[in-house]
């Protein structure tokens, strides 16, 4: 049994299956265009000259941000379809922290953040904070799809299944409320990815468990406690010195 | 004493209610309210100021160009944007077909029916009417014929049984003096104005975009590009329209509403002797004729006091204040003070009767419009105001067209302050303007023609280059008078704004020293014949051309 | 034809407008309404045929912008029949009579014309104050909606602050002032026609539609008839080559604005604005916002004033910010302090963990799988 090992021991454990790395970076990779392209969207420039029958540079932008929207369309619904399909730590209940054990790790968590605590509670998939960060990712995910799809319904041409999301538009208060939330979202999207980025490569030292590799190998490096405990230390024993 | 109350007074902008004590047949006392309030002054604080003008715009669809250029102006004299010639030359255009068309509009559509017996006409001959119509114009649609076709057409309305907007009204009123014939004359140019009016304004859609509510303007200058060289500019082709325009303005003015005011206004000539009002009279003057501040101005700005046209005083803008001693608002330091509009305050609080009511309480508070004051003085504004300055500062045009309807007339100088003398101001201040409006347009041209296309002061376009708090005013001569806006601008946003309008000069109630408002003075000695269909109040407070969405805002 | 029919052609040649010309203003009706080609005859009839049905026209929280645009109607002397079709019997604006005259026109249809006539709503609709910031005749504008559009065959709430509150209700709205639809609610067919006016032109139409098939054309979401405002500006619009060549005009004046480039980065609203503007333009047709170099401001929208303001930037900044807080202000700004905050937060981490001792060695990743059954 694993009890019977020290507990010091590391072990290498598929954390993240393809799905959930194929989605992970094609998502990653469509918000980056689409946030450029959605840049250039609402500050077009330098202008072009010439016969505008013979230049199509907005048009062409927009259609990158559009095809883009359909890869990261189906990159969400199918990061969240494997919410359900996947292994356990690609689970719903990993993102939302419906769980008592959750719930309470968050505290210790985010106290490990403002250095309160000198190592977090070591979950192996993600942490509660991260999670709860993800959901909230998440959720603005369907924003940008309900709002971009609001925005492109109303010009789909007739007869086009987008028409029929025109009913969204009233949703997202008219269509210049979806358009500045679809453009504000954005910026929290690059604010996350911000965070992201840096808590990836803190944890990746702080724990030395290839946090950053694994999101291109699927496999972590984390201590066997972890395994056993998966966070429950902290919130029993209250030990801050972990 | 008889008291009555006249709520709505219709054929006005707005909503105006006018409560009078009448005794002996002629108006003793009168209170004019208006009971609409929007609070566009509070909306506007916090906001962009660029954007200012298309909230003030919407104070009037009526007037609709003038809360926009006197918005424009406050905001460019606060950051110190000047706008080029051309920008100039199109508002004096767009300012000028403003006037024309409601001047014209006001006179048939909204006071005419005072003066006018619809149901007389019916008695009408045809052939007299022709007669009549081809002695004091040489208007080519004045034949036997037509006449009798504007008669036949009056008939099939009133026989078919539906008076809809004509109905109920004051028909067969002694106070009624014009034989059948003119009558029937005037109901034929209230239909003619009608077309006349939707056709001319297209000058506004041309240089504006759409009327009502033009989209043209720009804080720094006009949005209207001008380019001979180019089909989304303004060209000579565009030019051309606005020329034809123009021409067929001035036609119908110089060939139907003038004949018509001079025709009208000799059955009632009585009228020049009622509806006299406060006396003084205050003009802000209009139409740049030159770039800058101190620009010389077609029609001149001036103060009279006391009906003396032998002296015009300077406009002196710090003199003017606003109080609401008797206006359903209050003010920080006391609702007895008397507030230039920098320091203006817009706080409603309402203290009248809760609707339903029948009566207001006259005594206390009683009106959604302020007491605006020159030096403590009553002022009227408006058409009258703007010929008596400036026939007082020897204005050639405009003293060569009063003496010729003085004369006309057979009256004095002193017939025009009256009732009937904002008619007739009114209307030679359209052909004064409906004269002008081709040199303006010339001007244009020439511009274009030596490739100046500057439309728009960009330097100032951005608010970075503004100073961090500064303060404006516009003044506008807007169809119905002396329109001022005061704006104060805090880091990019509108801290105060103030608007002080023609029908909040003319309308508002009394003051703290109980001084009355122009209405309410020129109604004193009106006289009525029958309390239940005063229809001379009507005749001397359309004399003022009402607005009051303007006059509250 | 019935004599009702030759009164009416009579009628129409003593104006000068021959029988041709009717039709022909027909058809363009027919087709300004989308209707099929055939229909035309109908409405032809209709108009001609019909009792003159009775119209009410109320003003509260106005401007008077919608009855000046409605004098503006198009197809002139036709239009004037159009007029002449209804029996406006209260219009403070036009009518002849004036206090308890005008109150008892108003009071004489609603109480004999009960459910039989049209109501048209200019302007919101006050509640704080009891009313009391508008009152006519000594009543609250509500009260005289509520029995006035309570008893009409239909409303047709005319412009903006009818249709949604308009200027009056924007922020921080002084009057409590509502729409028709939320001050009455319930009434039988309400039809918002909005725009900061109404254009003429959809006037007209929707009259004769309703005038001809007695009911209204189909709504959006937001209670508009289709036909008006079934499109954005931006899909029908004249500088839509130049949008998507990405040519715009930078500044008032410039090369691009002459030749009549897009006004996007000026700030039009046209893409996310609702109307016909593009294709029926205003005042016959002479012209419109866009076509003049101005940017289209949104005037036809819900809460225009404040969800399409500032209106020299296409895009609404975060509300209750102020001018000049763009989202893309806001949004690098929270950006930079986001990286700003995990800067500081590397650097402390990485001082601390410097100054501790150093713990032993993390275990090597040379270590065993997990296995099947371990605990998470
Ligand atoms: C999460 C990734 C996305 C980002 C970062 C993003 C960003 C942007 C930005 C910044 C704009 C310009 C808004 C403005 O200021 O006018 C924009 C416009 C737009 N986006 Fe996205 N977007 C994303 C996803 C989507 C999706 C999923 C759709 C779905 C169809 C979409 C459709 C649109 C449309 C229709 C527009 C309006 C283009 C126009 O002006 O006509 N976007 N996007
Ligand atoms: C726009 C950029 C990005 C977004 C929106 C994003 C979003 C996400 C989300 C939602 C997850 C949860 C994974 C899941 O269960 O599906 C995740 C996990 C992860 N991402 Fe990203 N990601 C971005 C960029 C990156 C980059 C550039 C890296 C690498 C440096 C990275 C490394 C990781 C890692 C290591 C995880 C797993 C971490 C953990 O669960 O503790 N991400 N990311
Ligand atoms: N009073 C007034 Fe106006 C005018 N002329 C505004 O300034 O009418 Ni609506
Ligand atoms: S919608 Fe516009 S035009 Fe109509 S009443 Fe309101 S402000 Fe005036
Ligand atoms: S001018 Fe406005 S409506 Fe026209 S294409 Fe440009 S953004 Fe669209
Ligand atoms: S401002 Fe209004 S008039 Fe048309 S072009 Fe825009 S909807
Ligand atoms: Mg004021």
């Amino acid at each position: 049994m694993i009890q019977d090992q020290p507990l010091a021991e590391t072990v290498r454990v598929y954390v993240w299956e393809w799905p959930v790395r194929v989605c992970h970076w094609l998502i990653a990779g469509s918000i980056a265009v689409m946030a450029v392209t959605g840049l250039y969207i609402a500050n077009p420039g330098p202008i072009t000259t010439g016969l505008a029958s013979q230049r199509s540079l907005m048009g062409l932008v927009k259609l990158i941000h559009y095809s883009t929207a359909i890869v990261f369309g189906i990159a969400v619904i199918s990061r969240i379809w494997w919410m359900f399909a996947g292994n356990n730590y690609a689970r719903w209940d990993k993102f939302v922290p419906a769980s008592t054990k959750r719930w309470k790790a968050l505290g210790p968590t985010l106290g490990y953040y403002l250095f309160r605590l000198r190592k977090p509670p070591g979950f192996v998939g993600h942490n509660p904070l991260a999670g709860l960060a993800y959901t909230i990712v998440f959720a603005v995910y369907l924003i940008m799809l309900g709002t971009g799809l609001a925005m492109y319904s109303v010009s789909a041409h007739v007869g086009s299944p987008l028409r029929w999301f025109t009913f969204l538009v009233p949703w997202f208060g008219g269509l210049s409320t979806a358009r500045w939330l679809h453009h504000g979202f954005m910026w929290m999207l690059i604010g996350f990815a911000v965070h992201h980025v840096y808590s990836a490569v803190l944890m990746s030292q702080v724990e030395a468990n290839a946090t950053v590799e694994s999101i291109f190998s699927g496999y972590k490096f984390v201590p066997r406690e972890d395994l056993v405990y998966s966070g429950y230390r902290f919130i029993d024993r209250k030990d801050t010195r972990g | 004493m008889t008291h009555i109350v006249v709520d709505p007074v219709t054929r006005i902008e707005g909503h105006l209610r006018i409560e009078a004590e009448v005794d002996g047949g002629k108006v003793q006392d009168a209170w004019s309210s208006s009971t609409m309030f929007r609070g566009i002054e509070l909306i506007l604080q916090g906001r962009d100021p660029r954007d200012a003008w298309v909230f003030t715009q919407r104070i009037c669809g009526v007037c609709t160009t003038v809360h926009a250029i006197a918005s424009i102006r406050a905001v460019e004299n606060a950051i110190g944007a000047v706008p080029p010639p051309n920008a100039r030359l199109l508002r004096n255009l767009i300012i000028a077909m403003q006037a024309v068309q409601d001047h014209v509009v006001h006179f048939y559509h909204l006071h005419a029916l005072d003066w006018v017996d619809i149901v007389s006409a019916l008695s009408a001959n045809p052939a007299r009417t022709s007669s009549l119509a081809e002695s004091i114009s040489d208007w080519p649609l004045s034949s036997a014929k037509y006449f009798a076709g504007v008669r036949d057409r009056l008939k099939g309305f009133v026989e078919r049984g539906q008076l809809g907007p004509f109905a109920n009204a004051y028909w067969g009123h002694p106070a009624y003096k014009l034989p059948p014939e003119a009558n029937l004359m005037a109901v034929a140019h209230y239909l003619e104005a009608l077309d006349w009016q939707r056709e001319v304004i297209k000058v506004h859609a041309i240089l504006g975009g759409k009327n009502p509510h033009l989209q043209s303007f720009l804080v720094g200058g006009m949005a209207t590009p001008v380019d001979p060289d180019k089909q989304s500019s303004l060209n000579a082709d565009t030019l051309a329209s606005v020329r034809a325009l123009i021409t067929k303005a001035h036609d119908f003015v110089a060939r139907v509403y003038i004949p018509d005011v001079l025709a009208v206004a000799s059955f009632y000539k009585d009228w020049a002797g009622y509806g006299a009002g406060v006396g003084n009279y205050l003009v802000y003057g209009e139409y740049p004729e030159d770039e800058g501040p101190t620009a010389p101005l077609f029609l001149p700005p001036g103060v009279i006091r006391g009906r003396d046209l032998t002296k015009v005083e300077r406009l002196d803008p710090s003199q003017i204040t606003e109080m609401v001693s008797h206006s359903w608002y209050e003010y920080d330091g006391g609702d007895g003070k008397a507030l230039h509009p920098f320091q203006g305050e817009t706080r409603p609080k309402y203290t009248g009767p809760k609707p339903p009511y029948d009566r207001l309480d006259t005594a206390a508070k009683y009106s959604w419009l302020k007491s605006p004051r020159y030096a403590g003085l009553p002022m009227e504004v408006g058409p009258l105001s703007r010929m008596l300055v400036a026939y007082a500062s020897g204005h050639a045009r405009v003293k060569e067209l009063v003496g010729t309807v003085l004369q006309k007339l057979n009256v004095g100088p002193e017939a025009l302050f009256s009732t009937l003398g904002r008619v007739a101001a009114r209307a030679i201040e359209t052909l004064v303007l409906a004269e002008k409006q081709g040199e303006w347009l010339d001007q244009l041209a020439a511009n274009m023609a030596r490739h100046d296309l500057r439309t728009h002061d960009n330097a100032k376009w951005d608010p970075s280059s503004w100073p961090s708090d500064a303060t404006g005013a516009g003044f506008h001569e807007a169809p119905r008078g002396a329109l001022g806006h005061w704006v104060h601008i805090r880091n990019g946003a509108i801290a105060n704004y103030q608007c002080i309008v023609p029908s909040t000069w003319n309308a508002g109630p009394r003051d703290a020293s109980s001084q009355r408002g122009p209405y309410e003075e020129a109604l004193i000695g009106t006289p009525v014949a029958d309390p239940a269909k005063p229809v001379e109040i009507l005749r001397t407070i359309h004399s003022f051309d009402p607005c009051l969405a303007c006059g509250v805002h | 034809m019935s004599d009702r029919e030759n009164w009416f052609i009579d009628e129409l040649e003593r104006r000068g407008v021959s029988r041709r010309e009717f039709l022909g203003f027909c058809t363009v009706m027919t087709s300004a309404l989308a209707l099929p080609a055939a229909l035309s005859a109908r409405v032809a009839k209709a108009i001609q045929g019909a009792e003159k049905p009775v119209l009410v026209w109320l003003e509260f929280q106005d401007c008077c912008g919608n009855t000046e645009s409605f004098l503006r109607a198009a197809r002139p002397t036709v239009a004037d029949i159009v007029l002449d079709t209804l029996s406006v019997d209260y219009h403070e604006t036009i009518m002849a009579a004036a206090g308890t005259q005008a109150e008892e026109a108003l009071r004489t249809v609603v109480g004999d014309k009960k459910g039989q006539y049209l109501v048209v709503v200019e302007g919101s609709i006050p509640t704080f104050e009891s009313g009391a910031y508008c009152t006519i005749g000594g009543r609250a504008a509500i009260d005289i909606a509520r029995e006035v559009c309570g008893g009409a065959a239909a409303t047709i709430a005319m412009g903006t602050c009818a249709a949604y509150g308009g200027l009056p209700a924007a922020a921080p709205n002084p009057t409590g002032a509502l729409s028709v639809r939320d001050a009455v609610p319930g009434i039988k067919n309400l039809v918002n026609l909005p725009a900061c006016p109404a254009n003429a032109e959809n006037i007209t139409a929707l009259l004769v539609h309703y005038l001809t098939f007695k009911y209204w054309p189909p709504l959006d979401e937001f209670g508009r008839p289709l036909f008006a405002y079934g499109q954005l500006i931006h899909d029908n619009c004249e500088r839509r080559a130049h949008y998507d060549a990405g040519q715009y005009v930078e500044a008032w004046g410039d090369e691009g604005h002459r030749t009549g480039y897009c006004l996007y980065k000026m700030g039009c609203k046209g893409p996310v604005t609702f109307q016909n503007c593009p294709r029926v333009r205003w005042n016959e047709g002479t012209n419109w916002p866009i076509g003049c170099g101005h940017p289209c401001v949104g005037c036809a929208e819900p809460d225009f004033w404040d969800k399409m303001t500032p209106f020299y930037n296409h895009l609404q900044g975060p509300p209750f910010l102020g001018p000049g807080y763009t989202v893309d202000r806001v949004g690098v700004a929270a950006t930079a302090g986001i990286a700003a905050a995990f800067a500081t937060h590397g650097l402390i981490s990485y001082i601390k963990r410097s100054r501790e001792k150093p713990e032993p060695a993390p275990a090597t990743p040379q270590s065993t799988d997990a296995k099947k059954g371990d605990a998470v």
